[in-house]
């Protein structure tokens, strides 16, 4: 078929109703780099390779199974944690008497990182961000009354997944359920963390080969059990569009299958166990495409590593809703787009989800805010009436196409890491995480703009923000719990058995041994999980990150006729002729606090601003910090906080300075900060504070205005 | 906020690395007072320098010159010395700000009490950057540093720059695809004290070794700047620290070696000279620019020549000439 017989007479009437304007206005091209008419006919659709096939059949791009959501909906995955196992527990168990249907484990960063409670580096760390878990005992308070014979568990672990996926072994072995039936996932992907989620503790080489232990481990004793779930999410959410997302997920997911053959597995013995992550955003129409296209492009990379069985090129998948859609200003606006963005993953087709809450970008959820994520979910699935229709969208035109120009533009990303070696190589040259963060400075620079509208940050902004609901807030009182409970485990367990386990671990570590099987011994034996992970790194190391960051982005995406960027530069250039040097900012990260998206967009938009920015390697104490600050003789340090590390680590750092002789440089702080803690803040010494939302040119401006005042009057 | 010469150099020379930080930031500031403070501090602080090993390295960007310095620098504070790095980062041309990354990857070495990392945006001229690093060096050798390793993009002058203040002058190189010769210039290669393949790590090891036979042969084929030492090449892996521990021999050996012929005394002297005729050079430019002869007439004589009404060789007559008027 060409084109509709009555195209040309609907271009006349759209030319008509342009008046004069062309046509060529009403196209739009997307971050992703693709074209998207005002309209789509079944032209579009012809000679696509993707349109009208059927799920649960090859190549999936409809849904992995034959029923879908006819047969049984999503599952209902809320990811939460925080506190103590204790506390936890009682909010998982409220959870599923609610409603929720599979568990999600979010741990703290010192977990995470595979430091015990009691290590000096997260003494802001312990239960913040999530639950704080040192050992066997309290992943066994975690999981008290939840049977793991039947719940499914999913854990977001990938730095210290040995230890933690060890624990909730041998919790569910001390419950008394055989292995077989433990069902759930790990994350385990850690080529996404050296890219975004930063929570790595050895080096690539090191932690690829922890992966496919796991692998082999589970593939053996673990048959239900998900050894992987390949993660576009954290990707998304740290700045990547959606092209960006699937591309690079696929890529990880190839190098991980490569990883597992090269270790001696049979494709079809881990293949099937495999699952995916992906994040869901704003653009409606553009992540149901997204998800589609990653199953039909999933079944398409399978195909080089000829698997029989079909499971193995099936791409079943778990969303989550995004977080940084959601912001600080107009809170309950969050709920609206949590929704849309519901409604975005299960029209594509997901296996599983979660959905944020309305405090999102304020502070981890309360019972209430929690309550409403939920009920967003169950209301789709049961009230909305969506679930009786498979793919209700295939065939849409618009959709379809879409759908095609992600597979398309997605591929010649992948094309280009395959070119490079594959992801491994891809990621130690820097390219695709500075992809993502030239992706985020670029959507960061549309936002300050109002070029992208986010309703009630640059557009129906309210005069007066009012919060009036409750804000869930971590005691530091957790830490000494912590503390107190690890020092009872090691006066009570057998020390002699456990050197000898950790011991064997080392030298597993050194050899070939499986690494899961030798942690096993010793988690039993009540190692605390730092102490098995620091077994490995005593081998391994600790891997540093090297950072680069984009020049030049943030101010290239400014139209030309906007002026603000020129007013700032202006002022830094008044400085530097009455100083003799530029405006000098020092950005940091402290504690274990891993985003790095608010950190290096303001670092590479400063520079570009005119200021000389430093930039510091992440997880610093706030001694380390004053030392560089003091060295590289900065004006301001600017602290990027964002798991609740503030209220300690910022009067450190002042502290710091101030003994180090360095009490004149100015402190500013932006992030996760409740506007409730600014008081303190600014009793402790740090003279501003830049909250979620606050556009680059303002935090500048007020910056320049607080070194305009110490040195140029 | 300023104090007396007096007490940055008491500062500096007690250790203190606030004192030292200043007295680097008096160094690099472009308003003429501050210079001038730094001048005489420097002055001050010149009978307690001389006694460091200085050591420059060059690369292409993304070589891992900051990477090497990182295990580099950090197995020399085990040994006991005390090491300072000058690092010299590319400024971002538009806005003039500029982004000094250089301590996420020295992060060991970042936060190591006996180490001092500076990084200094390059901004300016080419001159203003070969003062500053110079005097800067000079700086953290009367503040005890013992080793100071000066870091610099190889591309542009600044390793010429780089090489004339240094005692030891090392190239680091990666091993390419094919032709290894290709992108480093003749002129560097003749001035590397010594060539080193970085990252010889992982299945790049192969490549590095021979990417070193290749230079070896290379080298050969030029003349050697020094008729005591011949540059070597090697190989080493900045990520894996391999290799690292004969770099450090390497250059005791050509200390040893350098200063046992004299040669090393003779390099300092040399570049003291030039130095000097650096000094005299911009010195004599700037005041060029700033008297009022210049400042009156250059404008209007550059628009002429560009118009074509007048010669360049005439132009600058007329301006030398109403200089010489001036002092006779
Ligand atoms: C993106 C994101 C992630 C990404 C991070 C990707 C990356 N590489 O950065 C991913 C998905 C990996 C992630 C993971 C986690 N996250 Co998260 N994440 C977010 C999210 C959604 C957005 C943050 C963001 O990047 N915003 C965009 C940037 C540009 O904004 P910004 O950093 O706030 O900076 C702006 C201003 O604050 C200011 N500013 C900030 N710093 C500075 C500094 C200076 C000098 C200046 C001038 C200005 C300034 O200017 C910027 C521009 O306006 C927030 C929620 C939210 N909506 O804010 C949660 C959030 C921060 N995450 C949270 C948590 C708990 C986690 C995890 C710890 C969960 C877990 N247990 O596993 C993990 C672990 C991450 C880690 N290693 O630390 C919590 C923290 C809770 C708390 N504070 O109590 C939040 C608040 C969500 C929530 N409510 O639960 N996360
Ligand atoms: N495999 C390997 N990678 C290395 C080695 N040394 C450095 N790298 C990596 O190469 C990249 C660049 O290293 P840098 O140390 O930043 O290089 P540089 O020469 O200082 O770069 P610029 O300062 O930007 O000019 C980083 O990703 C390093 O991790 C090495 O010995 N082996
Ligand atoms: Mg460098």
């Amino acid at each position: 078929m060409a084109q509709h017989p009555q195209h040309q007479q609907w271009l006349k009437l759209t030319e008509k109703q342009m008046k004069g304007r062309p046509t060529s206005e009403l196209e739009w091209l997307t971050p992703e780099g693709i074209r998207i008419k005002p309209l789509y006919t079944a032209e579009d659709l012809e000679g696509l390779e993707s349109v009208n096939t059927l799920p649960g059949l090859a190549p999936y791009l409809r849904g992995p199974m034959a029923t879908m959501y006819t047969g049984r909906p999503w599952t209902i995955r809320q990811y939460a944690g925080f506190s103590t196992a204790r506390e936890s527990n009682d909010f998982y168990k409220k959870a599923l008497a609610a409603g929720q249907k599979g568990l999600s484990v979010a741990f703290d960063l010192a977990t995470h990182r595979g430091y015990d409670s009691d290590h000096p580096r997260v003494y802001g760390d312990i239960g913040k961000a999530g639950v704080a878990i040192d050992s066997v005992e309290d992943m066994k308070i975690l999981f008290e009354g939840i049977p793991l014979n039947e719940m499914s568990v999913s854990m977001t672990m990938n730095g210290a997944v040995i230890p933690i996926l060890a624990g909730y072994i041998v919790a569910a072995e001390e419950q008394g359920v055989d292995l077989a039936q433990l069902s759930g996932t790990i994350q385990n992907d850690i080529l996404k963390e050296y890219l975004t989620r930063n929570t790595y503790i050895y080096p690539p080489g090191p932690s690829m080969r922890i992966v496919s232990d796991i692998m082999a481990y589970c593939s053996q004793h673990m048959p239900k059990y998900n050894t992987i779930s390949i993660s576009g999410y954290h990707m998304m959410e740290a700045g990547a569009n959606s092209v960006l997302q699937t591309a690079f997920t696929m890529a990880d997911g190839v190098e991980y299958v490569r990883a597992a053959l090269k270790s001696g597995l049979d494709i079809d013995a881990f293949a099937p166990r495999l699952s995916f992550f992906f994040g869901i955003g704003m653009n409606f129409f553009m992540d149901i495409a997204m998800l589609r296209a990653a199953r039909f492009l999933w079944h398409r990379l399978m195909q080089q590593f000829s698997p029989k069985d079909p499971r193995s090129s099936m791409l079943r998948t778990h969303c989550q809703t995004s977080g940084w859609s959601l912001t600080e200003q107009d809170p309950y606006n969050n709920i609206i787009r949590t929704t849309l963005e519901a409604m975005t993953a299960v029209l594509g087709g997901t296996q599983s989800l979660h959905t944020n809450s309305f405090d999102e970008a304020i502070g981890l959820p309360t019972d209430f805010s929690a309550r409403i994520a939920r009920n967003t979910q169950i209301i789709i699935q049961e009230e909305s009436e969506v679930c009786h229709v498979i793919d209700p969208l295939g065939g849409s035109y618009y959709l379809e196409s879409l759908t095609a120009s992600i597979v398309n533009e997605a591929q010649k990303i992948i094309d280009e890491v395959e070119e490079m070696g594959g992801m491994a190589k891809a990621i130690e040259s820097g390219m695709p995480k500075l992809r993502i963060e030239e992706s985020a400075t670029r959507k960061q620079a549309r936002v300050d703009q109002g070029l992208d509208v986010i309703v009630g940050v640059n557009k129906y902004r309210l005069a007066d923000e009012k919060i009036d609901f409750e804000i869930r807030e971590v005691p530091a009182s957790v830490r000494d719990e912590q503390i107190a409970r690890i020092a009872t485990i090691k006066a009570s367990r057998d020390n002699a058995a456990v050197e000898k386990a950790l011991t064997e671990l080392t030298v597993a570590a050194t050899g070939n041994g499986n690494l899961l099987a030798a942690a096993l011994t010793a988690i039993r034996a009540r190692a605390t999980i730092g102490e098995v992970s620091t077994a490995m790194e005593q081998v391994f190391g600790r891997y540093v990150a090297s950072s680069r960051c984009v020049a030049g982005a943030y101010s290239s995406e400014y139209r030309e006729e906007n002026t603000v960027i020129a007013a700032i530069r202006e002022r830094a250039n008044r400085f530097l002729e009455l100083q003799g040097r530029r405006p000098r900012l020092l950005v940091t990260k402290m504690g274990q606090d891993g985003h790095d998206r608010g950190f290096k967009v303001v670092a590479s938009a400063f520079a570009d601003l005119g200021f000389d920015v430093d930039i510091s390697p992440m997880f610093q104490t706030p001694e380390e910090v004053a030392k560089m600050a003091i060295e590289n003789d900065v004006h301001v340090v600017g602290v990027s906080s964002l798991v609740a590390g503030h209220k300690t680590l910022i009067p450190a750092l002042i502290e710091e300075l101030k003994r180090a002789g360095g009490g004149e440089i100015i402190v500013v702080a932006g992030g996760i900060i409740p506007p409730g803690d600014y008081e303190a803040l600014f009793q402790a010494g740090v003279q501003a504070v830049f909250g979620p939302g606050t556009p680059i040119p303002d935090s500048a401006a007020r910056t320049l205005s607080l070194l305009e005042a110490k040195y140029l009057s | 906020m300023l104090k007396t010469p007096q007490e940055y150099v008491d500062g500096v020379l007690a250790g203190d690395r606030l004192l030292l930080a200043r007295t680097i930031t008096l160094i690099e500031s472009a308003l003429p007072a501050h210079q001038e403070l730094a001048r005489n501090i420097v002055e001050m602080l010149l009978p307690h320098t001389g006694k460091a090993n200085r050591i420059g390295i060059t690369g292409v960007p993304g070589a891992g010159k900051s990477t090497f310095i990182e295990s580099f620098g950090s197995m020399l504070t085990e040994q006991g010395h005390r090491v300072a790095v000058l690092a010299v980062d590319p400024s971002s041309s538009r806005s003039g700000g500029s982004i000094l990354g250089d301590k996420t990857r020295m992060a060991r070495l970042a936060v190591d009490r006996q180490a001092f990392i500076r990084p200094s945006p390059s901004g300016g001229s080419l001159g203003g950057v070969a003062r500053r690093t110079r005097e800067s060096m000079l700086v953290c050798e009367a503040a005890g540093f013992d080793v100071i390793i000066i870091e610099t993009v190889g591309v542009g002058q600044s390793e010429t720059t780089v090489a004339s203040m240094v005692d030891f002058f090392l190239v680091l190189m990666i091993a390419g695809g094919g032709d290894e010769l290709q992108g480093i210039k003749k002129g560097v290669l003749e001035m590397a004290d010594a060539i080193v393949i970085n990252k010889a790590d992982g299945d790049n090891r192969l490549r590095a070794e021979l990417a070193r036979k290749e230079y070896s042969n290379a080298l050969h084929m030029l003349m050697p700047a020094s008729a005591n030492w011949t540059p070597p090449v090697l190989t080493c892996s900045a990520l894996e620290e391999s290799g690292i521990e004969e770099i450090w021999q390497r250059i005791g050996e050509h200390h040893r070696i350098m200063s046992e012929c004299g040669e090393m005394a003779e390099k300092r002297a040399t570049q003291a000279l030039d130095w000097l005729s650096f000094l005299l050079d911009d010195g004599l430019r700037r005041w060029f620019q700033t008297t009022a002869e210049v400042v009156a007439h250059l404008p209007r004589l550059q628009e002429e020549v560009a118009a074509g009404k007048t010669t360049p060789t005439a132009a600058a007559a007329t301006l030398l000439a109403t200089l010489h008027g001036r002092d006779g």
